[in-house]
């Protein structure tokens, strides 16, 4: 902190003296750090030394490091002033983060922006609306969108369900009941159950003292009940043909190969391809039965974000290289190279990458996906409440219990932040 | 841990607080009788000594001195004054586009405020018990001078450092280690319970401060979130039933194997010991999470029992209600499962403990039973567990507090995979399966509920030493310590 | 008369055979685990205990390091802080055990109290002050800094060795005294070559710890430089959502290699082992 404080002064000397807005490059090298996931690391590699060879009269040392986008709050949260000044974390993420101080306000940087040669107008234009309004929090903007592919859709095995079979959760279950077959998805996490309730119109909220906001046990604007939306789901998760996955095992499942179809994200598309083989078929999720109408399930459109830490101290240069990662020749790259769906609209109109199943069924879906504004409060009441309906505690019939089961998820959900 | 036994908990704290009595007494006489260099060493701590022309030592002192008060100056200063409030200036940036980088003002950070300023405190403490230890040093030199006596050279004293001594010398290093990596933080974790350090007040973005009782209100119903006290029970009672079945079958387990294993019909004995050995030499990260791999909803054991109509069976008699054995994912079958996999890994540990003891039960007893017919079992009952537990009663305790505290077994195996369907449990972030310290550390990691995981904490604390000294009380209580000497 | 020795060997055999038994319940996942090391698929197979296809493969790209894996300098990292640790916690465990078994002093009791305190705290909550603790001295991301983490506290665990110390008859001790030893040749020259049981007991004890623990290390070494990481993070990083399906083989090849060495050093350390632990345990 002293040495904080010293540095200030000293610099705002030497901001009284020069005159020139141009960056001296003589103070020495620009330090970065920048984090990343272990399998992105080589072209991460890349990326910093186009990005050096892009600002040439500037010297750099930045250094790179590993820390999965799944986990990043969790390291960063613990010593923010130690982590990376150029971090990529799941859009899940950002209001701990936001929270924490953890992340820049990229409102402020317009200006160095410019050295780029853009706006901030630009680069929330440049990217798919959903993934700006994910990464905004209290209408500005806190990280740069690299990827649009953090979301789930429907990956099956067109060798044994029809395209008409996976229009609706009925007849996709009937078909692979006759198959033999088994159907997955993820009952037990808040991640993948929401859908269901997004689908029927409900909403997630993030309130202005961090708590949740949460509708569930209500009426929807589209007009369904909450009490019908979880019968539903426990006509589901009661088929014989449902397998009801934990978090994180799917992977294991779609290789076990008892399943004919699975609701997952591009990460398993590898492990999809093997499964079902020349059946390997991806496309949006189907219908399901909400009293007696259809209604489309609805998902959580998740992104992955690269953004500079707020206690960053080259934090001009910090932005330009979170900027550069996530840029559309960058995004390129990623597709490219790491099969990643970008964000970026250019490249997601590329033939390459409609041509990429995972990613065309990821953009079929992308229509019903929602930006999930939630708290942490919400994870461990929303995946108990799937857990009972997967397990079966919840009866169709009992409406009663339905509703106290709702009314105290959603009393969970909602509890001031401690 | 023997004469911990013989001391007794009460005693032990009367003959501490006697100590600390004749510590301050010891000062006070000396500073009273000495003369004026003994009086000057209260503010020159080197006065003394060069008064009896220990020149070397004084210079020690001078600079240890000399030390504790630079310490103050340029390290405790920044962050004791602010311990009354843990800080008051919250954190701003200003970004400044001619150097590219962001200027911070001079921001308090409360965890630091907090940590350094016991830090301090510790430091403080020690520096004073060695300054009133040198001024009652000095007048003995004085006394010493006074009467004619030898006074120590510099080398003779620092001779006595491996003699007399000696123990000042062993222990110096490790003390400072257990202070400074279990001490301060132990420390610190008492007082954040008295705070409001959570997600809301977080270091170093935001400041938090002192809350008073607060934390443990609410841990027991008085607060805000009733769910809290509804889990906190709960988890207490799993936690209790854990560590004493995680103790006991792991124990007796052992002791059984070994006995098998020893037993004259055991062929190759060292062969079949090893084998079990293996288990303990494979990391616990990777067998615990393999076995939960193995025992997963998906799993193989749910495969095979699949196959071999088990899944079935057990679903026609209503002891299961879904497609699969929730092995590790049900309350009931996991708390079983969990205390069933801790035998496995337990076993072959207690195993190794057991053998040993078991070399040197009194075989004439073992003989002469034998002799008046007694059967194995008899002999098992009546003198091999009588003397396996009275030998190693004392680690049983120990045993039973680290299972209270055994991190690894259930993190390792419930995380990720138990979903609670109790909906009271997860609305305070709590499983049936947790144990309060697994609890508290998915508060810390992921809700950053420092406060209530220290409250926590201190519960858990107060557990295990009120169990501690009922059970060494009860074992003294026996009397039956000649039997096997 | 031959009808007695059948019964005999059948109770041998019977006897022999619970044994076998036991071993096998006990070794299965072990197997499982070698097996699967030995697979030609690199993800997490649910559906059959053998693999579908044996291979090496895995065992090679182990040591071909990628960005994920770089299990060789993991391995030697792990090795060093557990040497450094190994020599430091065993010198801290015996020194306090001598002086609070064989020495008599003033503050001897308040301090073991305070031991026997200090142990009955949970470890993990005081985990991120033992983080802070490093960082002002600079020392997060640093081995130094985990070597201090693991051996620091080391002399909290003296109990065993000093219950061991207690069994050394005092006689010994005291005839040394009066032929003039000082108390440091006492401990170094008499004590120490008394106590190999529970110094092996010790050694193996603390060299063990730096390859279980993946929760300090994870904290402490948080730049994320894979290069520096102790085998626990490594490993236990490959469970990770998106690489668990290819590192799961990788995963368990690691694990393998890990226990060879400790499963070799309990073998030939086992006596001493033993007798180390008990020693300290008969006394209590």
């Amino acid at each position: 902190m002293k040495l904080r404080k010293a540095m200030a002064v000293v610099l705002s000397a030497a901001m009284a003296v020069s005159s020139a807005m141009v960056v001296s490059a003589d103070e020495g090298p620009v330090t970065l750090t920048l984090w990343g996931a272990e399998e992105d690391q080589t072209l991460l590699g890349e990326l910093v030394d186009e990005f050096k060879a892009a600002y040439p009269d500037q010297e750099f040392d930045i250094s790179i490091g590993v820390e999965s986008e799944s986990t990043a709050k969790d390291t960063i949260l613990t010593d923010p002033e130690a982590a990376a000044d150029v971090f990529a974390f799941a859009s899940d993420q950002i209001f701990d983060l936001v929270n924490a101080g953890a992340l820049l306000n990229l409102e402020d940087f317009g200006e160095v922006l410019q050295m780029a040669g853009k706006t901030l107008d630009d680069v929330k234009a440049a990217n798919v609306a959903g993934s700006v309004e994910a990464a905004t929090v209290d209408g500005s903007l806190y990280a740069f969108p690299r990827a649009a592919d953090n979301g789930y859709f429907l990956y099956y095995d067109s060798s044994v369900l029809s395209e008409d079979d996976i229009a609706s959760w009925d007849s996709l279950l009937a078909a692979a009941d006759a198959a033999g077959k088994k159907v997955g998805m993820t009952f037990a996490s808040g991640w993948y159950n929401a859908s269901f309730f997004y689908g029927a119109g409900f909403t997630t909220g993030l309130n202005e003292d961090g708590t949740t906001a949460i509708d569930w046990n209500g009426t929807s604007a589209d007009g369904y009940t909450g009490v019908d939306v979880v019968k539903g789901m426990i006509g589901i998760a009661s088929s014989p043909a449902f397998m009801a996955i934990a978090d994180g095992d799917i992977t294991n499942q779609i290789a076990g190969g008892q399943l004919c179809a699975v609701v997952s994200g591009t990460w398993d598309a590898i492990a999809a391809q093997e499964a079902f083989g020349d059946g390997y078929a991806a496309t949006k999720l189907p219908t399901f039965t909400v009293g007696d109408t259809q209604v489309q399930q609805g998902s959580v459109a998740g992104y992955k974000f690269v953004g500079v830490n707020g206690f960053s101290e080259n934090s001009g240069w910090a932005v330009l290289l979170a900027e550069f990662i996530t840029n559309e020749a960058s995004q390129q790259k990623f597709f490219d190279q790491r099969e990643s769906g970008p964000s970026n609209n250019n490249v997601l109109a590329s033939d390459a990458v409609s041509a990429n199943l995972a990613m065309a069924a990821l953009g079929k879906q992308a229509e019903f996906g929602v930006a999930q504004n939630v708290g942490g409060k919400f994870w461990d009441p929303s995946a108990t409440f799937g857990e009972m309906i997967a397990q079966g505690n919840l009866s169709v019939d009992d409406d009663a219990a339905i509703q106290e089961a709702l009314d105290t998820l959603v009393e969970g959900v909602t509890a001031p932040v401690e | 841990m023997a004469s911990q036994k013989k001391g007794g908990a009460m005693s032990a704290v009367g003959g501490f607080f006697g100590a600390i009595g004749g510590f301050f007494k010891d000062f006070g006489v000396a500073f009273a009788k000495g003369d004026i260099f003994v009086k000057l060493s209260v503010l020159w701590m080197g006065a003394g000594y060069a008064r009896r022309k220990q020149y070397i030592k004084a210079l020690i002192m001078t600079a240890l001195e000399a030390a504790i008060i630079a310490f103050t100056l340029t390290f405790a200063m920044q962050y004791v004054p602010k311990f009354g409030t843990l800080g008051t200036v919250v954190m701003e940036r200003v970004f400044n586009m001619k150097t590219m980088k962001s200027e911070f003002n001079d921001y308090d950070n409360s965890f630091s405020i907090l940590l350094f300023s016991l830090f301090s405190f510790v430091v403080w403490a020690g520096a004073f018990v060695i300054w009133m230890r040198n001024v009652v040093n000095v007048y003995r030199l004085q006394q010493k001078a006074e009467a004619g006596e030898h006074i120590n050279t510099f080398r003779e004293d620092m001779h006595s450092y491996i003699e007399e001594k000696f123990h000042i010398t062993l222990l110096t290093l490790p003390v400072i280690g257990i202070t400074v990596f279990t001490f301060i933080p132990i420390l610190l974790l008492i007082f954040v319970a008295f705070t409001n350090y959570d997600q809301q007040h977080m270091p170093p973005s935001a400041l938090f401060t002192w809350a008073g009782f607060s934390n443990f209100l609410s841990l027991f119903g008085g607060g805000l979130t009733t769910t809290f006290s509804y889990a906190f029970v709960r988890i207490l009672g799993w936690t209790l039933v854990w560590a004493f079945f995680a103790t006991f079958t792991t124990y007796i387990g052992g002791i059984l194997l070994s006995v098998l294993l020893n037993s004259a019909k055991t062929r190759v004995p060292k062969l079949w010991r090893t084998l079990f050995i293996i288990t303990i030499a494979v990391p616990q990260f990777v067998s615990l999470l393999l076995v939960r791999n193995f025992f997963s909803n998906g799993g193989i054991v749910n495969t095979i029992c699949a196959n071999i109509g088990l899944t079935g069976f057990l679903r026609d008699i209503g002891l299961v209600s879904t497609s699969y054995i929730p092995f590790l994912s049900a309350p009931g079958w996991a708390h079983v499962m969990i205390i069933l996999i801790n035998i496995w890994i337990g076993v072959p540990y207690q195993m190794l403990i057991a053998t040993g003891v078991l070399m040197n039960l009194p075989s004439d007893q073992v003989e002469s039973a034998r002799v008046d017919g007694a059967k194995p079992f008899q002999i098992f009952k009546s003198i091999t567990m009588p003397y396996m537990l009275f030998v190693t009663g004392p680690a049983l305790v120990t045993d039973f507090v680290k299972n209270i505290n055994n991190f690894n077994v259930i993190y390792l195996l419930t995380e990720g995979v138990y979903t609670t369907t109790n909906q009271a449990m997860a609305n305070s972030q709590a499983k049936e399966v947790d144990l309060l310290v697994t609890w508290l550390f998915r508060l810390t990691q992921d809700y950053y509920n420092y406060k209530m995981a220290s409250a926590i904490g201190i519960i858990v604390f107060i557990i295990c030493a009120v169990f501690t000294l009922f059970a060494f009380n009860r074992m003294i209580g026996n009397g039956r310590e000649e039997d096997y000497q | 008369m031959k009808k007695m020795k059948s019964n005999r060997t059948s109770s041998i055999l019977l006897h022999n055979a619970l044994i076998a038994v036991l071993a096998f319940i006990w070794l299965i996942p072990i197997i499982w685990l070698v097996c699967t090391s030995f697979s030609a698929y690199s993800g997490m197979n649910t559906s059959t205990f053998f693999p579908k296809e044996w291979s090496l493969i895995h065992y090679q790209k182990l040591f071909q390091p990628d960005t994920v894996q770089q299990f060789p300098r993991w391995f030697m990292n792990t090795f060093i802080i557990a040497c450094f640790t190994t020599v430091i916690s065993t010198a801290f465990v015996l020194m306090v055990a001598y002086a609070t078994s064989v020495m008599r002093f003033p503050m001897r009791k308040p301090l073991m109290n305070m031991g026997v305190i200090l142990n009955l705290f949970p470890g993990m909550l005081s985990m991120i002050a033992v983080y802070f603790v490093l960082k002002t001295f600079n020392l997060t991301n640093s081995y130094a800094g985990l070597i201090m983490v693991y051996s620091g506290s080391a002399g909290l665990g003296y109990l065993i060795a000093k219950g061991f110390f207690d069994t050394i008859p005092r006689a010994l001790c005291e005839a040394a005294r009066i032929d003039g030893c000082s108390e440091a040749r006492i401990f170094s020259q008499i004590i120490i070559p008394m106590s190999r049981p529970i110094i092996v007991y010790t050694v193996i004890s603390s060299f063990l710890g730096p390859w279980m623990d993946f929760v300090f290390a994870k904290m402490i070494l948080n730049a994320g430089i894979s290069e520096n990481y102790t085998v626990a993070i490594g490993l236990y990083k490959m469970l990770d959502k998106s690489l668990i399906n290819s590192y799961f083989t990788i995963f368990c090849c690691g694990g393998v290699l890990v226990s060879i060495p400790i499963s070799v050093l309990f073998f030939i350390m086992q006596k001493f082992y033993v007798e180390g632990v008990t020693g300290g345990a008969v006394k209590g």
